[in-house]
């Protein structure tokens, strides 16, 4: 009896907190990645990139600082083929992340490639007049040892931790310290998972996903996994597919066809489950639809 | 009772619960005009102060290039002709191995490719008795490594020899030695030799013979020449009556003649007398019959003894002229034996002489032959030394080298290329944009680094290009070559940052960021130097200006010295509910 009555207390005292935090979003909290606001993160792309180009600079290298158009154009492109829309694109190639993989560095890439978009066309050119000695130098000294993380696709995946060179050196100064960890997640998706409805909605995802053979927690965890697996398997991303043993080229096909299979039906129940618990929050946050 | 007071419970807790959320939403809402004003007001401003440093300024160039050695060229090896084939490889170096002057790159058949240093390449055997430009470099190369070949003079003698061998017993070889057939080519030029100068004695003695016998064919020539003087001259008084048989005075003949006219004379006389003895008679009556036939009878005998007077003058004419005329024929005779003794002794002569002259051809013939074989076995004598077969020496023009890339395998062929090689010399490929170009000269230092692997070097600029676009650069960058002097690690392949510096303070001077100096309305510079939270405008001369940071001198001494801050700008305090996600 007095346990009910205790509970009863804290669930009083509770509710105006609870309330609060279902009503409206915190201050400061945007719409944009890392919960920036549109205007924010147009700032925070440019005086990245002026960072990266002068970090290139000091590093002898020509880099063109990128302006934000290019870089959303680069977000943008993620998952997005001319002619496809994104639920063709992901029945045919998945996330993109191991279909589209060829051992090349992003400025090489001619087929889909959001960090190549994400570059700018004048860096890319530039890229391509280098020694192939400076290329990889090149790379080093903007991207780091994952050459796929330019400031485009970390900014589109949200994942700060895996970029380095002058990219990692910009951000560090553009960006808060827990914002460049693995661990950060989006205030605003956190605040939207934190939602009962949302909660709800996930753990229907993972039943549904478990029966499909899949078993992950959350749709964010996806990609990341993918990531990895495929750096394991290509010795960081630096493996040519032309100098893959035939072992390491079945790998790389049970895993593509593996991206497919989990890009499909995570897709599907994203769109048809999460979506919606995800709108209707976003518009309770926000009072409006966040694009 | 219980139920009561449960329900008074209840009734506080409602009470309780409606005034803390009564109290929450207030709270939330409720501001004081402090409070609005705090939260509206400016934040206030902190300078921004960073020291004033002492340091070396310096404006760089900063540029990317790659680390290559130089630019890689093939090694051949060329056939060797005393050899007779080619050889199989029997060992090979690793790329990257480094080879200095005399130094064996590889093996082939058991036996070495030496590697020296020289511009033209070897293309023959060199041998004692060769001679030329490879033969110079060899004998250039065998002095550098210490083996004294003698006169560098581009001749392979005994010293140059004398040297090889050296070289290849002190690499751990045995040098080259006379092949069975340069000896037995030896031995068959000796009996040549020897044949021919058989040949040249028999010749030279077929010529004494011939000018023996072209005296003695002189001797016989003169001789016969003088018998036929002789019976010419005896002939002489043929020759005066045959000239006067010619002239017509021939005495026999005149002798004959006037005989013959004496017996035509007489002969007419006694004809005549007759004739008038026999008129006598007829006329005579008293001749008889008989005195006057005796009378006819004498004359008729007497134009018979005139006839027969007559016919033997004539006769004795032409016996006189036919001697006359065998004279002539006789004189003739005797000068055609002289012409034929003269012309005899000369054929003999002249037969005997071309005997000689054809000795003596066969003397020189047999001579030069001789003396062409004892050279050419002299030549032969001095080529079995120690010689270089072609397909043991690779000349490279510069020295030390490092094997880039091995092309041949082992077993195969011991010819054609075989592997590239470069030089030991560390270069860098770079470029400069068209503004940096024109401040970077040969000669500059360039401090070489790579941040990422903690390699530090230094080069010298050794090439700016005159045009942009060449070498490999685009239009718009100038071509830059740098040379490294001193690397810690071999830098070949890496892509390397090239900083040059184009212009230094020389030396530490006291400077300041760039956004800590400021113009002042007089149009003077000057820094706020910040002195225990006070504030004050120094007027400085502001110098070099590189690296964000700025030269200044104050003219005052002491108004501005290392360690003092100045204000680079003011920071504002963020606002406490502003958005905080960027910083």
């Amino acid at each position: 009896m007095k346990k009910t009555m205790c509970a009863s207390l804290f669930a009083v005292l509770l509710a105006p907190a609870i309330a609060a935090a279902q009503a409206q979003a915190p201050k400061g909290l945007g719409t944009e990645e890392f919960g920036m606001s549109p205007r924010e993160l147009v700032q925070a792309i440019e005086k990245t990139e002026e960072l990266i180009a002068r970090c290139m600079r000091e590093q002898g290298f020509q880099y063109i600082a990128a302006d934000h158009n290019t870089v959303r154009a680069g977000m943008s492109a993620d998952k997005q083929l001319p002619g496809l829309s994104e639920e063709e694109f992901v029945s045919r190639y998945g996330f993109g992340v191991s279909t589209f993989y060829t051992g090349l560095p992003p400025q090489l890439a001619t087929g889909y490639s959001p960090a190549r978009v994400g570059l700018g066309e004048r860096n890319v050119q530039i890229f391509r007049k280098l020694s192939p000695a400076d290329q990889v130098a090149y790379n080093r000294a903007l991207l780091g040892d994952d050459v796929f993380s330019t400031l485009a696709v970390a900014l589109e995946t949200e994942d700060l931790s895996r970029t380095g060179g002058c990219t990692r050196k910009a951000l560090t100064e553009t960006f808060k310290p827990d914002q460049l960890k693995a661990s950060h997640y989006n205030p605003q998706d956190a605040l939207i998972n934190k939602d009962p409805r949302m909660k709800a909605a996930i753990a229907y995802w993972q039943r549904e996903m478990k029966k499909a053979g899949f078993e992950y927690g959350h749709p964010d965890e996806i990609e990341p996994d993918l990531r990895n697996r495929l750096s394991a398997l290509t010795e960081g991303g630096k493996l040519l597919v032309s100098k893959m043993s035939q072992d390491q080229k079945a790998a790389l096909r049970k895993l593509q066809d593996f991206e497919r299979l989990i890009s499909v039906k995570s897709h599907k129940m994203h769109e048809e489950v999460l979506t919606p618990v995800e709108e209707k929050i976003q518009e309770e946050l926000f009072s409006r639809k966040v694009q | 009772m219980v139920a009561k007071r449960v329900n008074v419970l209840w009734a506080i807790l409602g009470v309780v619960g409606g005034m803390a959320l009564g109290a929450w939403y207030m709270g939330s809402r409720i501001q004081s005009p402090a409070e609005m004003a705090a939260r509206t007001a400016p934040p206030e401003a902190s300078p921004i102060l960073v020291p004033v440093e002492s340091r070396v300024l310096s404006s760089d160039v900063v540029t990317r290039g790659t680390v290559r050695f130089g630019l890689p060229q093939p090694i051949s090896i060329a056939p060797s002709t005393v050899k007779g084939g080619v050889g199989l490889i029997s060992s090979l170096p690793r790329p990257n191995t480094n080879f200095g002057e005399g130094e064996v790159i590889l093996s082939a058949s058991g036996r070495p490719v030496f590697v020296l240093q020289g511009v033209a390449p070897a293309f023959r055997d060199m041998a004692p008795g060769t001679s030329g430009g490879d033969v110079r470099q060899l004998e250039e190369a065998l002095a550098r490594l210490g083996f004294d070949p003698g006169t560098v003079d581009g001749n392979y003698d005994q010293k140059t020899s004398a040297a090889v061998e050296r070289m290849y017993k002190k690499a751990g070889w045995d040098p080259y030695a006379p092949t069975r057939e340069q000896r037995a080519a030896v031995v068959a030029l000796e009996r040549e030799w020897s044949d021919a100068a058989r040949a040249q004695l028999a010749a030279e003695a077929t010529r004494e013979t011939a000018m023996k016998a072209v005296a003695a064919a002189r001797a016989i020539a003169e001789q016969n020449t003088r018998q036929a003087a002789l019976d010419s001259a005896a002939r002489v008084g043929d020759s005066r009556q045959l000239a006067d048989a010619r002239s017509g005075k021939s005495l026999a003949l005149e002798t004959e003649r006037a005989r013959a006219a004496h017996s035509a004379t007489a002969a007419s006389a006694d004809v005549a007398t007759q004739m008038a003895d026999r008129a006598l008679i007829v006329l005579d009556p008293r001749q008889t019959e008989t005195a006057r036939a005796a009378a006819e009878a004498k004359l008729k005998v007497a134009r018979a003894a005139q006839r027969k007077a007559k016919m033997e003058a004539d006769l004795a004419i032409q016996t006189a002229s036919r001697e006359t005329a065998l004279v002539d024929e006789r004189i003739r005779v005797a000068e055609g034996a002289v012409k034929a003794a003269r012309l005899e002794g000369e054929r003999s002569v002249r037969a005997a002489l071309e005997q000689q002259e054809l000795a003596e051809f066969d003397v020189k013939v047999a001579s030069e032959r001789a003396q062409r074989l004892n050279a050419e076995l002299t030549a032969a004598r001095a080529k079995l030394g120690v010689q270089v077969p072609a397909d043991e020496v690779v000349f490279i023009p510069s020295l030390p080298i490092r094997v880039n890339e091995v092309t041949a395998a082992v077993a195969a062929n011991a010819s054609g290329p075989v592997m590239s090689v470069t030089d030991n010399q560390l270069s860098i490929d770079s470029q400069l944009p068209l503004e940096a170009a024109p401040l970077v000269k040969p000669g500059m230092k360039v401090a070489i680094d790579e941040q990422a692997l903690g390699i530090k070097a230094t080069g010298i600029v050794e090439t700016v290009a005159n045009t942009p676009g060449t070498r490999g650069v685009d239009g718009y960058h100038f071509y830059l070559g740098v040379r490294v002097e001193t690397t810690p690690v071999l830098l070949a392949g890496f892509s390397v940052r090239l900083t040059i510096p184009i212009e230094t303070s020389k030396g530490a001077v006291t400077a300041v960021p760039t956004s800590a100096v400021s113009l002042a309305a007089d149009g003077t510079s000057r820094v706020l130097v910040d002195r225990g939270g006070k504030q004050e405008y120094v007027t400085v001369q502001p110098g070099l200006s590189t690296g964000g940071y700025v030269e200044v001198n104050a003219p005052d001494d002491g108004r501005l010295v290392p360690g003092q801050l100045v204000v680079v700008g003011y920071k504002i305090a963020e606002p406490a509910a502003a958005p905080a996600t960027v910083k």
